[in-house]
């Protein structure tokens, strides 16, 4: 079926129109991002059960952005008085002009940005989806994520807790503009299982994965499986130990090498920093970056994940770039204002945390492409390393090209096999170019993951995905 | 309509509904937000935001559980539409089965919450933009970006016990990314700043000092390979260790098992360092969680969780402190760690390694594991000090727990005051390049 577009969003639409012209007198641009996302939260562990209508993406609310002189302004609201548009034209004059007083009052100049495109578009997308979030069965996702729970507990003697976390979200959003109406919904789905047991040494161990998909709930009957596959992990990081401080071979699980991808040019070619001159990636077009087999892609139209969208939320079409080709560094993502300051064209990466914040250019889907090798040829050509799975957090650095990424566990290889040791935690840090530079092997299959949520700095989380083949390369492991 | 009067009609539809007890937490953001490239405005965006979310609770037949269900209603429904909200959020609290506890009770003895005067949004982020203007920049040294963030926030609680609260904060925030650069050579540094309000005297004497370790870090070279080595840690990235220890006490961490802490039990054997004590408070100067009482209506009081490393208090939210049998609980907000017994300039002797900038220190609250990717950092050796950069800290708290010592000078965080200085033995370092 197809998710439909809401029905709010669709009886806004003349006021917000009208809204749009009121303003359209006093502005040269004016655009009205409207959101009507519905959703749930379904928590069952051991010692608590939680239902609730939210999530990280479920909002209602409006966002207008008005260009005069060269400033862009908005206003975030969600009291909507539709037959009132002019008395709301009127709050949101006088109140962007307190803001204007302030600012001459403290002497302070404006960085001048040109218009925006503004060509016209009428897009209507329904995408398809299986059930939807708000028509779910609750108490069956409930009984099904408490026998995911029980069947959790019995990964391990040392198991204290197993945590269930299923959301879905049916997403409404609707863009209008003097020449652009667009209207979307679509429905995405995610959940993960964290096991969390005490070793014999009294140390806390945690291993924590997820499943996602652009679809409805339907997807939640994978979750006894997945939880299988985690409790078997589960009973191998029991007996870990920490690794030795050094340089490794390596071979990164497609999650790995999707946070690989995602900390060092995903942040590392988001064109707002290149705006600010905060990315090194800005004098490293057209040259190299990495191996031969580094081939890397962003978008939304990349994979059907979490965040696989029709338009952002400034009205820009999805798109799938070639961020990286064999290697050469060929171009970055963009937001709309910032495409226009660089004269690029923006390529549907202006992302807000919902309604009430700034856009910025955030990734989407962020993706290594696959190589010719098996996992099992991978493994048998490292004489010492480690198998790298789990990811817990990563941080970028665009501006010097470092990477930290910490991964729950490693797998010892020794002599071309794995040897059943296994270490945790892991942080793998260095500069991101070495570390392309050293992928040597590729794996045939793919995967994408879309159970993160990417923050900028320390603040405005996003959904995201990530993902890749297995790749081996050199690292610094602690 | 007016909000209050909005509530009181939400309030009367679930009092007509079959339920067994319900919380309406109403929050209303009034934010202004200013965005700067060098000292230009990018952008600027204002924030007039509402957000109303209902939990309603029901009882199984037999008494013994309690379900919940929590959802936001959007603006924009209709008394219809809101009905029938709440009829299906009290159809899925049916569904759910926890243990049964009760909600908070009103606290006769508690102040009188007293709603403050509005926010002068104008006046606190007017202090944010002069107060940037007077970081001293050269030509070498500058601000690359900020973006400032000030909003009120006016907060309406009510449950069905009868707690009636209305309150009123300032919580701002400025990020902001300086540079320095030698030779063709650039470099960034972050600092993100919470706080109620604009404090301009510490922010510019913050910023002053983050330029000169910009200055510093241009001259860093590659973290030796140590292996070891006593770290010191002297800046906001500490207060991650010290969360460590507050949510061991966390009643969740402790029901689940994932704290082994005992009430009147020291925390670990054989410490040779200091013992860290941990009181939790109701105000500190100027942070952006100043409060008197907690999401839940419990009121929030002065109180010791941790003394000399022996738990006295674990704390949390209503349900899972009540599993646990505490009384007078509460979610912790502020706290305070104490300082230890020696100066910071007496932690600073010997050889050290002292850590100024990360890409992102972690401390795991639940497993104790440390880790960070060295940006700046000082290693004083054989009487020399060496600016290094890369390489990573990594360990387990817990074991670091039992050689630690912290200075008896103390820094406020915004919601967090701690020890000045921080000194862990035996850190394990991953460098770079092997020692000279």
């Amino acid at each position: 079926m197809k998710a439909p577009f809401s029905p709010y969003l669709a009886g806004i639409a003349p006021c917000m129109k009208q809204l749009v012209n009121d303003l359209g007198r006093d502005y040269d641009y004016v655009s009205v991002l409207s959101t009507d996302s519905v959703g749930f939260t379904v928590v069952i562990s051991q010692h608590n059960k939680a239902v609730s209508n939210s999530n990280m993406t479920t909002e209602r609310g409006n966002v207008v952005r008005v260009r005069r002189n060269g400033l862009y302004s908005e206003y975030a609201f969600n009291q909507v008085q539709p037959d009132q548009a002019d008395r709301m034209a009127d709050q949101i004059r006088r109140a962007l002009e307190a803001q204007m007083a302030l600012l001459e009052q403290t002497g302070s100049g404006v960085y001048s940005t040109g218009p925006v495109q503004d060509d016209p578009i009428t897009l209507f997308v329904e995408k398809e989806t299986g059930t939807l979030p708000e028509k779910a069965d609750i108490q069956g996702l409930i009984d099904l994520l408490t026998r995911v729970s029980d069947q959790g507990m019995q990964a391990d003697p040392g198991m204290l807790e197993c945590s269930v976390n299923a959301r879905s979200t049916h997403i409404s959003k609707m863009f209008l503009t003097a020449n652009r109406d667009m209207r979307q919904s679509y429905v995405y789905s995610e959940a993960s299982i964290m096991n969390a047991a005490a070793n014999q040494d009294g140390e806390n161990r945690m291993v924590y994965e997820g499943i996602s998909a652009c679809a409805g709930p339907e997807i939640f009957e994978g979750l006894l499986d997945k939880g299988l596959e985690i409790n078997e992990k589960t009973r191998k990081v029991m007996e870990a130990g920490h690794v030795v401080p050094g340089e490794y071979d390596i071979i990164t699980d497609p999650g790995i090498s999707g946070l690989i991808a995602h900390e060092a040019f995903g942040h590392g070619v988001e064109m707002d920093m290149f705006v600010k001159n905060r990315a090194l990636g800005k004098d490293y077009i057209g040259k190299r970056v990495g191996s031969d087999l580094v081939t890397m892609h962003e978008g939304a139209l990349c994979a059907d994940s979490v965040t696989a969208f029709a338009f952002d939320d400034e009205g820009t079409l999805a798109g799938d770039v070639t961020e990286i080709d064999h290697g050469i560094l060929k171009t970055g993502i963009c937001d709309a204002l910032s495409a226009v300051r660089l004269g690029i064209r923006p390529t549907g990466n202006g992302k807000r945390e919902n309604f009430a914040h700034k856009a910025y250019t955030r990734m989407t889907n962020t993706v290594f492409d696959s190589g010719e090798d098996s996992l099992e040829d991978m493994i048998a050509s490292i004489d010492y390393g480690y198998l790298l799975e789990g990811t817990e957090s990563g941080m970028e650095d665009p501006k010097h090209w470092g990477i930290q990424c910490i991964m729950a566990r490693g797998y010892e290889i020794e002599h071309g096999k794995l040897t059943g040791k296994v270490v945790a935690p892991v942080i793998m840090t260095g500069y991101v170019p070495d570390l392309l530079g050293s992928i040597s092997m590729a794996s045939r299959d793919r995967r994408v993951d879309g159970n993160g949520a990417c923050g900028k700095g320390y603040k405005e989380w996003v959904k995201v995905a990530d993902g890749g083949p297995y790749l081996k390369m050199k690292a610094r492991l602690g | 309509m007016d909000r209050q009067a909005y509530l009181d009609q939400i309030e009367s539809m679930i009092r007509g509904l079959d339920q067994d007890g319900y919380e309406i937490t109403d929050e209303h953001t009034r934010g202004w937000e200013f965005y700067f490239i060098r000292h230009e405005l990018d952008q600027n965006r204002v924030k007039d935001v509402d957000r109303l979310e209902i939990t309603l609770y029901k009882k199984s037949e037999d008494g013994q559980f309690l379900g919940s269900a929590t959802g936001e209603i959007p603006e924009g429904l209709g008394r219809d539409e809101i009905l029938k909200a709440l009829q299906d959020l009290l159809f899925q609290a049916t569904l759910v089965r926890n243990p049964v506890y009760s909600l908070n009770q009103p606290d006769s003895c508690a102040p009188a919450p007293q709603e403050s005067e509005p926010i002068d949004l104008a006046e606190i982020a007017g202090s944010y933009i002069r107060a940037m203007k007077q970081v001293p920049e050269t030509a070498a040294e500058d601000i690359n970006s900020y973006e400032i963030f000030v909003n009120e926030l006016t907060t309406t609680f009510r449950n069905s016990e009868g707690i009636r609260i209305r309150s009123r904060r300032p919580s701002s925030m400025i990020e902001v990314v300086a540079n320095a650069r030698r030779d063709g050579h650039e470099i960034e540094l972050y600092r993100n700043y919470k706080s109620g309000t604009c404090d301009s005297d510490k922010l510019v004497r913050d910023l002053t000092e983050t330029l000169r370790c910009g200055r510093d870090k241009l001259e860093a070279g590659p973290t030796p390979k140590l292996g070891t080595a006593t770290v010191i840690l002297s800046t906001e990235a500490a207060v991650s260790l010290y969360e460590y220890f507050l949510y061991q006490m966390h009643a969740m961490l402790k029901l689940r098992g994932l704290s082994t802490w005992e009430l009147d039990r020291p925390i670990a054997e054989d410490v040779i360092g200091d013992r860290i004590t941990i009181r939790a408070v109701t105000e500190l100067p100027n942070s952006s969680e100043n409060r008197l009482f907690d999401e839940e209506g419990a009121r929030i009081t002065d109180k010791y969780l941790l003394t000399g490393n022996i738990p006295r208090s674990f704390w949390g939210p209503r349900q899972f402190s009540q599993y646990l049998g505490l009384e007078e609980s509460f979610i912790v907000h502020n706290f305070v760690v104490s300082g230890g017994s020696r100066s910071a300039a007496d932690l600073r002797k010997g050889d050290y390694l002292e850590l100024l900038e990360f890409s992102d220190f972690q401390a795991d609250p639940m497993t104790g594991d440390i880790a960070g990717e060295i940006r700046l950092g000082y290693w004083h050796h054989d009487g020399k000090v060496d600016v290094v950069s890369g390489g990573s800290v990594s360990g387990s708290l817990k074991d670091y727990l039992k050689e630690m010592y912290i200075s008896e000078e103390t820094v406020q965080y915004n919601s967090a005051v701690i020890p000045a200085v921080t000194r862990l033995q035996n850190v394990t370092i991953t460098g770079v390049k092997d020692p000279d």
